[in-house]
């Protein structure tokens, strides 16, 4: 898992970098800015149910694969 | 449209209702400004240049961008900055409303006074939302670049 949110760890980064996507490829196929990307990958913002399911399809991974919750 | 027009717009319409508003507050509170505007229309300048940005991009988002453009214009990130600046917004108004509440010459108390009273507040909320479009604009702008 990359650099996270408190409450929901991602690995958007990783999987991002495995399909040669680059931030702003991903953005446009996700209907969303640059920095929205940029900004989910450095765990700075937790995107909305709508955004994570674009990014996994574009991704072709599942949700779970980029976000999970942190174990207690 | 872009994220440098945009800012552009925003920042000149925050800059510009700073200026007025801090000139405003400063008269109202008895400051001895050694300046004074002549010509009193010039106060329609704030006003008439948010009417001017906003139509503006009104406009772009519906005939002048296209859907990606707009994608990134106005996605939910930027939706949730411009929440938060508002929110921000919202309570230093009402801090700042209660304590020109306090200052007042409550043993005074006149028409004049409450009118002097009611531009105060209006100057103060005035001078806050244009401090925070000015922020909003030079934050926006700067992720769009780097962030």
């Amino acid at each position: 898992m990359g650099k996270s949110h408190e409450k929901l760890l991602n690995n958007l980064e990783g999987l991002r970098k495995g399909t040669g996507l680059t931030q702003q490829e991903l953005s446009e196929s996700a209907e969303v800015s640059r920095k929205s990307i940029n900004a989910i990958e450095n765990g700075i913002y937790v995107p909305s149910t709508v955004l994570a399911l674009k990014i996994a399809k574009t991704l072709n991974c599942n949700v779970e694969d980029l976000f999970k919750l942190p174990e207690k | 449209m872009t994220f440098f027009k945009r800012f552009l717009v925003l920042f000149i319409c925050g800059a510009v209702q700073v200026f007025f508003a801090t000139y405003l507050l400063l008269e109202l509170l008895g400051f001895g400004l050694a300046w004074h505007l002549m010509n009193h229309d010039m106060m329609f300048i704030p006003g008439i240049l948010v009417f001017v940005g906003s139509g503006y991009l009104t406009f772009s988002y519906y005939f002048l961008s296209d859907e990606q453009s707009n994608n990134a214009l106005y996605d939910e990130f930027t939706a949730l900055r411009y929440y938060k600046l508002a929110t921000a917004g919202y309570v230093i108004n009402g801090i700042g409303i209660f304590i020109l509440f306090s200052i007042q010459d409550w043993q005074n108390w006149s028409f004049e006074l409450a009118n002097n009273m009611i531009y105060q507040i209006a100057a103060f909320a005035w001078l806050i939302f244009g401090v925070l479009l000015v922020w909003f604009s030079m934050g926006d702008f700067k992720e769009s670049k780097g962030g």
